[in-house]
């Protein structure tokens, strides 16, 4: 009686659950300590003389009941790495244990003793673990995107120092070669035409290498900007008058939509301009081919729901969520964006236009001249119909009306890009 | 009297093919300085009417040329027209001319029609042969 009194002990004091089942008696349980009263939140006078099925869920009890069986039959002990039961107050726990086939010589009975270990909160840290893995993953994936829109966002700053070194070496060939031309117009054979076509196209073609070349410098320009608070409906305008011919030219109808009370926007008037007329033109050039051409040109205000990340975007994160933005978008129903172009509409020197019609550069300016205001430029196809939307996101004041007020001046100043003004080369400077 | 013009550009062939038109065109006597660095000199002794000067120059630049010039009462009344491949479609539209107080600035390449009606308003009408 001792012996069997300390053995109990022992087993109550273990911090292991501890069973046995009687194998020759329908598993019913004969040994039940307190770990496993804890685990199972099962006190043991319920539990013995009971077997699975009368204390746990048909599934649950098929399963200890195969794996019971399988115990006796190879006669050896069995590993079950992680099982789980759920207690009546409904929690899951999750065991790893251990079955043991024992003969009882005294009674010749065939046990299946069991030792299980509680490892749910091991799971859990587990489950966590992988939870943070998969954080930590996503992160560095964004991580690596956003070096990638870095670096992308470098070679375009490259690009634009070397076009301005590029640009002034061409313009001096160039000026010369104008000169030459000017020279020999003053001498033409009066009988020979194609003397006075071929120096006409020579010029021309002068005039059409100096456009690239401006271009470039338009592009690799690092000046700061100087904005003023500008009504949009304004400056629109203002662009529409001067695209007017265009538009007549190529019969597109064009429809205004501004939100009413729009906030102002702080732009720098002659270099917006240049960003709207490159849009718009972009625009008539891609409904070549549409018949009833029209461009709409909407305009709301609206707190930002989500950052959107521009790829070869130099300052990344320029808005958060909840700031209030001005949304220009203007919406044509021409021909839309190739996908396989789709990433390459504001590298310079991309074009899909003719040789003549395009530089390539009139998208990658505009998207410069809009970060410089720390805006963003997308340029999306339409999802209903034909045609892209090029959208603009313009950051704003708060109120509207009072624009000498600067709610916050501190922003005010970052938002000026006086940073990016500091020339790194003397050679975009005005030099007067 | 033909009006004497000093050009100040490193580029030979450009200031030979200016001199070839600005000639061609009447009444100038055209000198050529390839040399930023004889530039002063040169101007003391042609004495032009206007100078046309070139900005990015090794040697001296177009800067350092007029500042030096300024410094000597007779070349600093001259008045000096700039030459420039640097300036941008935005600071100088089609045909404009850049005017920062008294300094002209031209963009290269250079539109022949208006560098001579900015010489002529620079210069006087030409003088009756």
């Amino acid at each position: 009686m001792e012996e069997h009194s300390i053995v109990e002990s022992v087993l109550d004091n273990l911090p292991v659950a501890v069973f046995a089942k009687d194998a020759t008696n329908d598993f019913r349980f004969i040994l039940w300590n307190k770990k496993q009263e804890e685990v199972t939140t099962l006190r043991a006078e319920k539990a013995l003389g009971k077997n699975d099925y009368d204390l746990f869920s048909q599934d649950s009890a098929d399963y200890f009941r195969s794996v019971d069986k399988a115990v006796i039959k190879r006669g050896k002990l069995m590993k079950v790495p992680e099982e789980i039961i759920e207690t009546k107050n409904g929690r899951e726990v999750h065991l790893r244990t251990v079955k043991i086939p024992v003969l009882d010589k005294e009674t010749g009975r065939l046990l299946v003793v069991g030792i299980s270990e509680d490892i749910t909160e091991h799971v859990k840290s587990l489950d966590q673990l992988a939870r943070l893995n998969r954080h930590l993953v996503a992160t560095n994936k964004e991580l690596q995107d956003t070096q990638m829109q870095l670096i992308q966002a470098e070679k375009l700053e490259s690009i634009g120092r070397l076009a301005a070194g590029v640009a002034h070496e061409v313009k001096n060939p160039l000026a010369l070669l104008l000169l030459g031309v000017d020279y020999l117009s003053g001498g033409i054979e009066p009988n020979d035409e194609n003397v006075a076509t071929i120096l006409k196209q020579m010029r021309d073609a002068v005039d059409r290498a100096d456009r690239i070349v401006r271009g470039l410098v338009d592009f690799s320009s690092q000046r700061s900007l100087s904005r003023e608070p500008t009504e949009l409906s304004h400056i629109i305008d203002e662009v529409l008058l001067l695209v007017k011919h265009e538009l007549t030219k190529s019969s597109v109808k064009v429809s205004v939509r501004i939100e009413k009370d729009l906030p102002l926007v702080y732009l720098d008037m002659s270099k917006f301009e240049q960003v709207l007329i490159n849009l718009i033109i972009n625009a008539v050039h891609a409904m070549s081919g549409t018949e009833n051409r029209q461009i709409k040109i909407r305009a709301r205000a609206e707190a930002l729901e989500t950052v959107i990340k521009n790829e070869g975007a130099r300052k990344r994160e320029v808005f958060r969520t909840g700031d209030r933005v001005v949304i220009l978008e203007i919406i044509d129903n021409g021909c839309g964006i190739a996908p396989s172009d789709s990433n390459k509409v504001f590298d310079p020197f991309f074009t899909t236009k003719a040789t003549g019609l395009g530089t390539g550069l009139g998208l990658s300016v505009a998207r410069r001249i809009v970060e410089l205001h720390g805006g963003q430029l997308s340029l999306v196809n339409r999802v209903k119909e034909q045609g892209a939307i090029a959208r603009l996101i313009l950051p704003t004041k708060l109120e509207t009306g009072k624009v000498k007020t600067l709610t916050n001046p501190t922003k005010e100043i970052d938002t000026q890009p006086g940073d990016l003004s500091v020339s790194k080369g003397a050679e975009t400077q005005p030099l007067y | 009297m033909a009006r004497k013009i000093l050009l100040i550009d490193d580029e030979a062939g450009f200031t030979v093919l200016l001199k070839m038109n600005l000639e061609k065109s009447g009444g100038y006597e055209v000198k050529i300085e390839n040399d930023s660095t004889l530039a002063v000199s040169t101007a003391l002794s042609f004495m032009p009417d206007a100078i046309i000067l070139d900005v990015v120059m090794p040697g001296m630049d177009g800067g350092d040329v007029q500042a030096a010039m300024q410094n000597i009462p007779r070349l600093a009344r001259i008045p000096v027209l700039m030459l420039t491949a640097l300036v941008d479609s935005t600071e100088l539209s089609e045909g404009a001319v850049a005017q920062a107080g008294k300094q002209m600035v031209l963009p290269k390449p250079v539109n022949l029609a208006l560098l001579l009606r900015v010489l002529n308003e620079i210069l006087g009408p030409e003088p009756e042969a």
